[in-house]
C-alpha cells in the first residue's frame, strides 16, 4: 500500500499539463466551472473510449495512437495514448491509474523530429523541443500498415500550420467573453491620460496608412513644430523609417521618453537636418532642461559596426545638446544563445553542486541586469534629471521596447496595474511593431530561424524581477505574467500574432481572433496581487545588482517535479481578508443590535443610533 | 565632559526609561549602562559615512568604554537612520564584543597596523577602521584630533576588545552593578516577567513538562549531574531512558567524551526518540556501551524499533569549514568593492560554500526526519563532542516536525534546550576573548540561516520574523546575556556569583545574568513588535482561545485553511503540478507496476528521496511536518542579515518589508475587530481606542481602511537597519568604464555626466 501511494504522487508530480488558463478558457469562464474543472477532466478520463478530451470550441481531434511511450526524464517511460487535435497534444497514460497526462498547445513546439532509425524491435522515437523550456520524447511502434501515417506526421502538420499553408488555431477559436480585449488600448485615450500638452506635442496622421513606416502605429506623437513633410524626410534617415516619436511624457516636468531606430549615418557620417531639428524640437518641448540624452541600447562596438551597413549613431557634432550613452545590451542572437544555455542548465535536472556557477555561465541574469540597469538610467534621467530621452537600438523593435516599457513601468504607476500593463504591451510592443511572429515563429517549422529570440520573455522576466523587489507595487501577480508567457506561444489568442499593427489589420486579426485580454479581463480576480497598494506618484528605482536578481524558478524550472512553488504569502493574505470580512460582519451585526437596544430603551429620534460607534467598512 | 556628566546623573536617577528619551531628543548625549565606565576618548573625530566623499561625514567624540565604542555627535545622519532604537546602544555604538579587528592607518606614512591587546603603536593614526562581527565596517578619521588622544583611544579600543578572561567581559560588570544598585530590577526598565514564558530547561520540572508534551513516557529526568559532579559540560538535569538506572549511567559516563552521557532531545509523535551522543573514547568499551545505550533506547520505543545512528562528523562540514565559509562570504558581501564583485557574484558565492553548507545541514536534518517520520525508528546523532553540529541538526529536526518550536517561545526554548543547556561553546565559538581563533566558528549563525531558509519557504508557519532572527544573531555580540557568554551550564553557574544557592532561588534568580530572551533589555515593547509575524497561522489558534469569538473563528479558520490547501497555488501550480494531482490522491488505487518501470524508479530514487517527493505532492499543513525545498535554486542568500549594511544592495522603498507592512496592517485590523467584538460581548459598551497600545503589530491599522496606507518613505530592504555609515569599505572607486558596464545605482547619486560617455 505504502509503495503504491508514493508512486502515485510521483506521477502526479510529473504530470506536466498545459496551463490552467487554457483549460478554463476552453470550456467556460464561470467561476464555479473553473473550480470544478479538475473534476470534469476526471470524469472524462473515467470513460475509456477516446474522444472525451476537454476540447475547446472548434477544436477537433486529428489523430490518435495507442501504445505510445512517453520517456519522462524524471520518472522514466510511461505508456499511454496520444491524441493530436488542431490545437493541442494530449498524452494520457493507459497502463496505470491514476491518470497521468500531458496536455500542451501545439504552439509551444519549436521542433518535432524523429530520433535515429527504427530499432530492431520496430520502435520509432520522436523528440519534441518546446519553446517553454522543456523537451519531450516519445517512442512508439512502427505502424504495421506502413501506408498509415504516424501520429507524429499529423502532429507535425498541425504543429506548424504556417509552414503547411494552414491557419493558426487562433483563427478557428471562437470563444465569447464578456469583455472584448481588443478594445483595451486606444492610443488617443492613452495620450490623453498622459496629459499630452497640446502646445508642444501633436498627434500626427502622417502614418495613417502606414506609408511613412509600415512597422509603426497609425497614431504618432511628434513635436508641434515639425511638419509632416519634415517627418517624411526624417523617415528616410532612420532605419526602417522608424522616426523619433513620443512614448511617454512626464506629467510635471514634461520630460519625454522618445523612441526611434538608429540614424542612417553610415561610414560617411551622413546628416539629416530635419532629424536634427526634430531632436532639437523634442528637447525644446521640455522647458526644464537644455540637454537631452540619447540612449543607444547597443554596445558601442556594435553601434560602430552598424556604420558599415549604413546605420550608426548620432554624432555629437550634429546633435549639439544631446549626449549619447551606450547601454551595452547585446543583440537577439546573444540572447537566444543565452536562453539555450539556460535551458541546458535547468532542464531536465539541476546539477546540485555547481548550480550557481552554471547559472552564471549562461549570462542570463547578466543580460537581465543590463536591461534593467539601462531602463533604470532612462527612468532616472527623466525623473531626477527632468531631461527628455531618446531611446533606440538598431531597428528599434527589440531592445528599444524592452527599455522604454521597463522605464515606463518604473515611472508611471498606471502601467503597474493589470489594465495599464495591457495598455503598455499593446502600445510599446504591439503597436510599435515588435516582430512577434518572427521572434516566436508562430506555427513555423523553421526552428533554426536566426530571427527567433526570447526578447519578450526577457522583458517579462525583468518585470518579474521588479515585482520581487516591490511586492506591493504591482496590481498583478505572478500568474498573470505566466499566463502572458504561456499564451505568447499557445496561438490560442490573436494578441501576439503578426509583426506589426499594419499586418494585424490586414489579416483582420481583431475581427477573427480572440484577444488574450478578453480572457484575462473576464476573470481578473485570478490575476490580482492582494498585496497591491496603489500609490499614485511613486517612481520605482529597482536595485539592479546581481545580488538582487534571481532566476525565475516558477517559470524556468516549473517542469521539474522537485520544484514546488513556495508557500505563497498571497494565499495567506486572502485568508486574512476573508477573516476580516467575517469579523466585520459580526461587528456590524452587534452594532445593529446595540443600536436597536439603545433606540428602544431611550426612544430617541431614530436618526442617529450608531453615532458613537466606529464606522466599519466592508471592503474585500 | 559636561554632557557626559549630565547624562550619567540623569541616568542614575531615573534609569533607562529616561535615557531612552534622552537618546531621542538629544542624540549627542552619551548613554551609559550600569557598570559602564569611560576608558578613553578623543575629540574632533570624523566618522566616515560614505566611501565616495567626505561631505556627509559626522564630527564628534570617539569614546571607548568597558562595554562599547561610542561616537557622540551633534550632527544627525543625512539620510535614513536605524528605525529601531537599541536600549543599550546608540546609533553609532559598537559593543566591544562585536569588534573583530581594530585596524589603525596612517595614510601619510602609508602605514597600517592591526591592533591587539596591550600593544604599542609607533605611528600616529590618521584613521581607525573597525571590522565588526556583524559585518559592519566602521571608519573614523583623526585629521583634526590630537595625535596623542587619537592614539590612546585606538589602543584603548584594541585593549578592551580583547579581554584577558571572561570576568572582564562587560556582562559581569553589568550584572554586578545591577545587583548593587539599590533600585534593582526596575531600574533597568526590565519587565520582570519578560522572557519568562520561555522554558529554560534549567530545572527538572521543565524537562518533565517536555516529556509530557512530547508523550515520551518511557523517558525520565536524571539528576545525577546535580552540582556537575559527573560531567562538566552537561546540564544538571537531562533526560534518559527509564530502563537505565542512575547507577548504570554513572558507570557509562566515563566512557564518553567529557563524560557526556547521551542526551534525549525530543520524541516524535510516533514514539521515536531523538538522542544526541558524543563519541566513546575507549574503543574497547565502545561496542558494549553503545549497545547498552541503543538497547535502552529501543526499549523506550513503543515498537521496540532498532536505533538509527547518524554520524554527523562524517556527513557534515566541521567547524573550521564553517568558519572559512563565513569569512569568504563576508569577503564578497562587504569587503570586496561592490561593482567589481558583481560580475562574479554567483560563482564567488558558490566558492564560499556557505550556501552549500546551509543546504547540507538542511538535507541532513531531512534525512533524520525521514528516519523518525517514515521509518519510525529512534535516531542517535553522533558527534565527537556533541556540542556543535548536533545542536544544529537536532534543532532543525524539531523545527521541521514540531509546530511548537515554530512559535516564538517554543523556538527560544528549543535554543535553550539544544544549545545553551546542551553546552554549545558559545564563549569559544564567538571567540569573545579573541584568544583562540581556531575555536571560532559561526555554528549558531549557520543554524539561524538554516532556520531562515525554512522561514523563507514557509513564512506563515513561524510566529517570528526575519528581523527577529537577525537581531537574535546580533545578540551574540552584546555580552550581557548569559545565553551567549559561556561554554556550558556549569561555567554559567560558576560565573553567576550567587548562582546555585537553592535557598534563595527566587530572590537570587534576579541576580543572575539576564537571558537574551528578555528582549526588553534591548528593545522597547514597540520595537519588539517587529518580531511578530503577521502571517503566522498558529496565531488564529490562539485567537480562538480568546473566548468570545471562539466557535466562529475556529470554524472560519479551519475552512480557510483547507481552502489554502485545495485552492493553493492555482497560479503557481500552473504546469508544475498536474491539474489532477489532488484528484489522483483522492482516489488513489492500488497500482500494478510493470517491473521495468519500477526498476527505473529505484535507480533514480532512494527511499528518503521518495519520502521527500511524497511530502511535496501533498498539500502542506503549516501546523504539521514541514520539509524544506532542497533544490539549490530554491535556497537564497539571507539578504537582511548579510547585505543589510551594503548601501548599493539596498532597495529603497522596496523589499519584502513592503509586503510585511501591508500584512501587518491587515492583521492589526483583524485584531482591532476582534477587540471590538469582545467589548460588545463583554461590557456591552462602545469600543474605545485602547487597541493601539496593545497592538502586536509594528505597523498599525489606520482609521481609514479604505485607503490602505502607503508604505512609509523610510522603508527599504535593509529595514529596520540602515547602511548609512555602517559600511565604509576601503574606497576603491571603479573606473568610469566599469561603473558604466555594471549596475546603475551609482549614477543615481553622482551625476558625473562627462564620465559616462565613452
Amino acid at each position: 500500500m505504502e509503495k503504491s501511494g508514493s508512486v502515485d504522487s510521483v506521477e502526479s508530480l510529473c504530470s506536466s499539463t498545459t496551463t490552467r488558463s487554457d483549460r478554463s478558457s476552453g470550456t467556460r469562464v464561470s467561476d464555479t466551472e473553473l473550480r470544478s474543472k479538475g473534476r470534469a477532466i476526471e470524469k472524462v478520463y473515467k470513460d475509456t473510449s477516446k474522444g472525451e478530451l476537454p476540447l475547446l470550441p472548434e477544436e477537433l481531434v486529428q489523430d490518435s495512437a495507442k501504445d505510445v511511450t512517453y520517456i519522462c526524464p524524471f520518472i522514466g517511460p510511461v505508456r499511454g495514448s496520444l491524441t493530436v487535435t488542431n490545437y493541442r497534444l494530449f498524452f494520457r497514460c493507459t497502463d496505470r491509474e491514476p491518470v497521468f497526462g500531458l496536455d500542451l498547445p501545439l504552439g509551444v513546439l519549436s521542433r518535432v523530429e524523429k530520433i535515429g532509425a527504427a530499432t530492431s524491435r520496430g520502435d520509432v522515437s520522436y523528440g519534441l523541443a518546446c519553446k517553454d523550456m522543456r523537451n519531450l520524447r516519445f517512442v512508439h511502434k512502427e505502424p504495421e500498415d506502413s501506408l498509415k501515417k504516424s501520429v507524429f506526421e499529423v502532429l507535425m502538420k498541425f504543429a506548424f500550420p504556417v509552414s503547411n499553408n494552414m491557419s493558426l488555431f487562433a483563427f478557428e477559436y471562437k470563444q465569447v467573453f464578456p469583455e472584448n480585449g481588443w478594445r483595451v488600448y486606444d492610443p488617443l485615450a492613452e495620450y490623453k491620460r498622459q496629459g499630452l500638452p497640446k502646445e508642444s506635442w501633436r498627434i500626427s496622421k502622417v502614418n495613417d496608412r502606414y506609408e511613412l513606416c509600415d512597422s509603426y502605429p497609425a497614431a504618432l506623437v511628434v513635436p508641434v513644430t515639425i511638419t509632416d513633410e519634415e517627418l517624411r524626410r526624417v523617415s528616410s534617415f532612420r532605419a526602417k523609417g522608424r522616426i523619433p516619436v513620443l512614448s511617454w511624457i512626464h506629467p510635471e516636468s514634461q520630460a519625454a521618453v522618445v523612441r526611434a531606430s538608429q540614424p542612417m549615418v553610415g561610414q560617411n557620417g551622413r546628416r539629416c537636418k530635419e532629424d536634427e531639428k526634430l531632436l532639437q524640437a523634442i528637447m525644446d518641448a521640455n522647458a526644464q532642461s537644455h540637454k537631452m540624452f540619447i540612449f543607444d541600447a547597443r554596445p558601442s562596438v556594435n553601434a560602430a559596426a552598424n556604420k558599415m551597413k549604413g546605420g550608426g549613431y548620432e554624432s555629437e557634432d550634429a546633435y549639439q545638446n544631446a549626449e549619447l550613452v551606450f547601454l551595452d545590451i547585446h543583440n537577439i542572437h546573444v540572447m537566444r544563445e543565452s536562453l539555450r544555455k539556460l535551458k541546458e542548465v535547468v532542464y531536465p535536472n539541476i546539477e546540485d553542486s555547481h548550480w550557481l556557477s552554471n547559472l552564471e555561465s549562461t549570462h542570463w541574469l547578466e543580460h537581465i541586469k543590463l536591461i534593467l540597469a539601462g531602463s533604470l538610467r532612462i527612468a532616472d534621467k527623466v525623473e531626477s534629471g527632468k531631461t527628455s530621452v531618446v531611446v533606440h537600438c538598431s531597428d528599434g523593435w527589440d531592445r528599444t521596447p524592452q527599455l522604454t516599457s521597463l522605464a515606463l513601468i518604473m515611472l508611471d504607476s498606471h502601467y503597474r496595474t493589470i489594465r495599464g500593463f495591457q495598455i503598455l504591451l499593446e502600445k510599446e510592443w504591439l503597436s510599435f511593431g515588435h516582430r512577434f511572429q518572427q521572434r516566436v515563429g508562430h506555427g513555423d517549422k523553421n526552428h533554426t530561424d536566426a530571427d527567433r529570440s526570447p526578447i519578450f520573455l526577457q522583458f517579462i522576466d525583468c518585470v518579474w524581477q521588479m515585482t520581487r523587489q516591490f511586492p506591493a507595487a504591482f496590481e498583478f501577480n505572478e500568474y498573470f505574467l505566466l499566463t502572458i508567457l504561456d499564451h505568447l506561444y499557445s496561438c490560442l489568442f490573436g494578441t501576439f500574432l503578426c509583426n506589426s499593427e499594419q499586418q494585424r489589420l490586414k489579416e483582420e486579426v481583431p475581427k477573427h481572433t480572440v484577444s488574450l485580454w478578453s480572457f484575462v479581463n473576464s476573470q481578473l480576480e485570478e490575476f490580482v496581487n492582494p498585496l497591491y497598494v496603489h500609490y499614485a506618484s511613486h517612481v520605482l528605482f529597482p536595485t539592479v545588482g546581481i545580488r538582487h536578481l534571481q532566476l525565475w524558478v516558477t517559470y524556468y524550472i516549473r517542469w521539474n517535479p522537485r520544484m514546488r512553488p513556495q508557500e505563497p504569502v498571497h494565499q495567506r493574505y486572502k485568508e486574512l481578508l476573508a477573516k476580516r470580512a467575517e469579523l466585520q460582519k459580526r461587528v456590524e451585526e452587534l452594532q445593529r443590535e446595540a443600536a436597536n437596544r439603545t433606540a428602544s430603551s431611550t426612544s430617541e429620534r431614530a436618526g442617529s443610533p450608531t453615532r458613537s460607534i466606529t464606522p466599519v467598512q466592508t471592503f474585500v | 565632559c559636561f554632557s557626559l556628566k549630565i547624562s550619567w546623573l540623569t541616568y542614575c536617577f531615573s534609569g533607562l526609561a529616561c535615557s531612552e528619551v534622552f537618546t531621542r531628543i538629544v542624540p549627542e548625549m552619551q548613554m551609559l549602562s550600569q557598570g559602564e565606565i569611560v576608558v578613553n576618548e578623543a575629540n574632533f573625530v570624523r566618522k566616515c559615512i560614505s566611501a565616495e566623499s567626505c561631505q556627509d561625514d559626522l564630527w564628534g567624540k570617539l569614546v571607548c568604554t568597558n562595554f562599547k565604542v561610542s561616537f557622540i555627535t551633534h550632527n544627525s545622519l543625512p539620510r535614513q537612520r536605524f528605525q529601531c532604537t537599541h536600549r543599550l546602544l546608540g546609533e553609532h555604538d559598537i559593543p566591544l564584543a562585536c569588534v573583530e579587528q581594530v585596524v589603525t592607518v596612517n595614510d601619510v606614512k602609508g602605514k597600517q597596523k592591526i591592533l591587539g591587546s596591550n600593544q604599542k603603536l609607533k605611528f600616529n593614526p590618521t584613521e581607525l577602521i573597525l571590522y565588526c562581527k556583524d559585518f559592519r565596517i566602521i571608519r573614523f578619521r583623526f585629521d583634526e584630533a590630537g595625535p596623542e588622544s587619537a592614539k590612546k583611544v585606538c589602543l584603548a579600543i584594541a585593549h578592551y576588545s580583547h579581554p584577558a578572561d571572561p570576568q572582564l567581559l562587560f556582562g559581569f560588570e553589568y550584572v554586578g552593578k545591577r545587583y548593587h544598585g539599590s533600585t534593582g530590577e526596575r531600574m533597568n526598565g526590565i519587565d520582570p516577567g519578560g522572557g519568562m514564558q520561555t522554558t529554560l530547561f534549567d530545572c527538572s520540572s521543565d524537562w518533565d513538562r517536555e516529556i509530557k508534551r512530547t508523550g515520551a513516557s518511557e523517558w525520565r529526568v536524571c539528576t545525577i549531574n546535580q552540582g556537575y559532579f559527573i560531567s562538566p559540560s552537561l546540564p544538571e538535569f537531562f533526560v534518559v531512558p527509564v530502563s537505565l538506572a542512575d547507577q548504570d549511567l554513572k558507570q557509562y559516563a566515563c566512557f564518553f567524551y567529557s563524560q557526556r552521557i547521551p542526551l534525549w532531545c525530543w520524541n516524535h509523535s510516533s514514539g521515536s526518540a531523538l538522542v544526541r551522543m558524543s563519541n566513546i573514547s575507549d574503543p574497547q568499551q565502545q561496542r558494549k556501551v553503545e549497545q547498552r545505550i541503543s538497547s535502552a533506547i529501543t526499549k523506550s520505543h513503543p515498537l521496540r524499533s532498532d536505533v538509527f545512528k547518524s554520524d554527523l562528523d562524517k556527513n557534515l562540514p566541521n567547524i573550521q569549514d564553517i568558519q572559512a565559509a563565513l569569512l569568504k562570504l563576508r569577503q564578497i558581501c562587504v569587503i570586496d568593492p561592490f561593482e567589481e564583485s558583481e560580475e562574479k557574484w554567483l560563482s564567488s558565492l558558490e566558492s564560499s560554500r556557505w550556501m552549500e553548507y546551509v543546504r547540507t545541514f538542511l538535507r541532513h536534518a531531512v534525512e533524520v526526519v525521514y528516519m523518525l517520520e517514515s521509518r519510525n525508528v529512534p535516531v542517535i546523532l553522533l558527534e565527537k563532542e556533541d556540542r556543535d553540529l548536533s545542536c544544529v541538526i537536532s534543532c532543525l529536526v524539531q523545527l521541521m516536525c514540531d509546530p511548537h518550536c515554530r512559535s516564538l517561545h517554543g523556538f527560544q526554548g528549543l535554543i535553550q534546550k539544544e544549545w545553551v543547556m546542551a553546552g554549545h561553546r558559545f564563549l569559544d565559538r564567538c571567540n569573545h576573548l579573541k584568544k583562540n581563533d581556531k575555536e571560532e566558528s559561526p555554528v549558531f549563525l549557520l543554524f539561524l540561516d538554516c532556520v531562515w531558509q525554512l522561514w523563507n519557504q514557509y513564512p506563515a508557519a513561524f510566529e517570528f520574523t526575519e528581523v527577529y532572527l537577525t537581531v537574535l544573531g546580533d545578540s551574540m555580540w552584546v555580552p550581557i546575556f548569559s545565553t551567549f557568554l559561556f561554554n556550558c551550564p556549569r561555567q554559567r553557574a560558576e560565573n553567576s556569583r550567587f548562582g546555585v544557592c537553592k535557598m534563595f532561588e527566587c530572590f537570587l534568580k534576579s541576580l543572575m545574568f539576564t537571558k537574551a530572551w528578555d528582549w526588553s533589555q534591548q528593545f522597547s515593547l514597540k520595537d519588539q513588535t517587529l518580531f511578530n509575524n503577521p502571517l503566522y497561522v498558529g496565531k488564529i489558534a490562539t485567537c480562538v482561545q480568546n473566548g468570545t469569538v471562539k466557535t466562529f473563528t475556529h470554524r472560519r479558520s479551519k475552512k480557510n485553511y483547507s481552502s489554502t490547501l485545495r485552492g493553493l497555488p492555482s497560479a503557481l501550480r500552473n504546469g508544475s503540478l498536474g491539474p489532477n494531482d489532488t484528484l489522483a490522491r483522492r482516489n488513489s488505487l492500488v497500482l500494478r507496476l510493470r517491473s521495468d518501470l519500477s526498476q527505473v524508479r529505484e535507480q533514480q530514487e532512494t527511499p528518503s528521496e521518495r519520502f521527500i517527493r511524497d511530502f511535496f505532492s501533498r498539500p502542506v499543513d503549516l501546523q504539521g511536518l514541514l520539509l524544506p525545498q532542497l533544490l539549490p535554486s530554491h535556497l537564497s542568500v539571507w539578504k537582511l542579515y548579510f547585505l543589510r549594511w551594503v548601501p548599493e544592495a539596498q532597495i529603497p522603498q522596496g523589499g519584502p518589508i513592503t509586503a510585511f507592512h501591508k500584512l501587518s496592517v491587515l492583521t492589526d485590523e483583524i485584531d482591532m475587530l476582534q477587540n471590538q467584538l469582545r467589548q460588545y460581548k463583554g461590557a456591552g459598551g462602545t469600543p474605545n481606542n485602547l487597541h493601539a497600545e496593545h497592538s502586536k503589530m509594528y505597523f498599525k491599522a489606520t482609521s481609514t481602511p479604505h485607503q490602505p496606507p502607503a508604505p512609509p518613505e523610510y522603508l527599504s530592504s535593509s529595514f529596520p537597519f540602515s547602511p548609512v555609515g555602517n559600511l565604509c569599505r576601503p574606497g576603491i572607486l571603479g573606473s568610469p568604464l566599469s561603473k558604466f558596464l555594471n549596475g546603475a545605482k551609482i549614477w543615481l547619486s553622482t551625476e558625473t555626466l562627462a564620465n559616462e560617455t565613452i
